[in-house]
């Protein structure tokens, strides 16, 4: 398949009409650079790129929510990773962090965070993720290396890697202990440990594993 | 910095991690959601720059929040909640082009390992003015006259004495040429 004219005029008038443009799967880097171009473009447009009322009132309603979910949930120790992995990838984020992690956390030396998307890559390195003996047998361990997310699941000796973004809209999914499961903030999508979905109304793929060894008592995830 | 010091004086006086008291805005839950509240017309701005359609932009923004809510503790200042979100933003960006157009995609976008510019929609228009500098005139006015003035394709055909298919053709590699042009610069 390759990008035309015709087919990049349809995106440019779904840009300029604000509707939701088709998604394709597009040819090479340059087909991507055009529609990421009128993007910008279609956003310089006076007047352009303002949310609507509507939108943002319903935001308004949405955050109130969401931070009354989260406050709720209870926020002990117990699973510190998820957080702090999420804060130590935001390396903008004031030192202040830092000194309020290195409290929570003092008595277990978090290791270096390295991790990667759910992709199989061809030209990567094996990166240092966890040290082995860190890992809870049976327990789903997130991690994050950039825009990278995912899980950590120890087996005995071995270890298994899972991607940690939702198949549906790439949101970055939760383990629930008391649920066991993968659980989607966003939609509500689950998956089983495996990877699998389980309770989607329209099918979804499962979690893409992640190349992960064990070496030297260390956990490596294969990255770029 | 004012909070580090605000920080430093919770952890030595507790011990433990206490929400820090705020002078400038109401407490606890409330603050936070003003907080995050106030921060949805930029980060809306800031997507809306890079994907260019309303329903992209407002599900995106969407994902953006419940994915920072999720992430962040509940404690956090307003500087470090900004910082936070933009850098969910671009993440959540990159995966929207990788997830839908093409693999790899990422690599075009911000590089999600600096530092996030936090005022960005003052910069769009100046963006887009030095890109369609670098183009050929026969280029800059195909893309304006399209985008920055909306002219259907018919009506640019007309500005520019062209056939439409040509207006099209024109587009497709004035579009391409800005694209790379995006990628070198950026």
């Amino acid at each position: 398949m390759n990008d035309d004219p015709e087919q990049l005029d349809r995106h440019v008038e779904d840009l300029l009409q604000d509707r939701r443009p088709e998604r394709t799967p597009l040819p090479d880097e340059d087909a991507l650079g055009a529609r990421q171009t009128a993007a910008m473009l279609r956003a310089a447009k006076p007047g352009a790129g303002l949310p609507s009322k509507e939108f943002l009132e319903r935001m308004q309603g949405s955050i109130h929510e969401w931070v009354g979910q989260r406050s709720a949930q209870p926020q002990p120790a117990s699973r510190p990773s998820r957080r702090s992995l999420l804060l130590t990838g935001a390396a903008g984020i004031a030192a202040g962090v830092a000194a309020m992690l290195g409290i929570q956390q003092a008595t277990k030396t978090q290791p270096k965070k390295v991790a990667q998307r759910a992709l199989v890559e061809t030209n990567g390195t094996w990166k240092p993720v966890k040290a082995l003996a860190e890992l809870p047998e049976g327990t789903p361990i997130a991690f994050r290396s950039g825009a990278i997310e995912g899980f950590l699941i120890r087996q005995g000796e071995e270890v298994k890697g899972l991607s940690a973004i939702c198949t549906h809209m790439a949101c970055i999914l939760n383990y629930s202990k008391f649920r066991d499961r993968f659980e989607c903030p966003c939609h509500g999508a689950t998956f089983e440990k495996d990877g699998q979905p389980t309770n989607y109304g329209s099918p979804l793929s499962p979690l893409p594993p992640l190349q992960v060894k064990v070496e030297k008592g260390q956990v490596q995830v294969f990255t770029v | 910095m004012r909070e580090d010091e605000r920080t430093s004086a919770a952890v030595a006086s507790s011990g433990k991690i206490v929400p820090l008291p705020r002078a400038d805005a109401p407490h606890g839950q409330d603050h936070l959601t003003w907080a995050y509240q106030t921060h949805v017309t930029a980060i809306y701005q800031y997507i809306y720059g890079r994907v260019g359609n309303r329903p992209d932009a407002e599900d995106l923004t969407a994902q953006v929040f419940v994915k920072a809510i999720n992430g962040m503790r509940s404690d956090v200042s307003v500087p470090e909640l900004r910082s936070w979100l933009y850098r969910v933003a671009q993440t959540t960006l990159a995966d929207h082009w990788r997830e839908y157009y093409a693999e790899g995609a990422g690599e075009l976008e911000d590089d999600v390992t600096q530092a996030p510019a936090p005022r960005e929609n003052p910069e769009a228009v100046q963006r887009v003015d030095s890109l369609l500098a670098t183009l050929p005139e026969s280029y800059r006015r195909v893309l304006e006259l399209r985008f920055l003035r909306g002219y259907s394709v018919r009506e640019t055909a007309q500005e520019l004495n062209l056939s439409e298919t040509n207006v099209k053709v024109l587009q497709f590699r004035a579009l391409n040429r800005a694209g790379r042009e995006r990628g070198r610069r950026s």
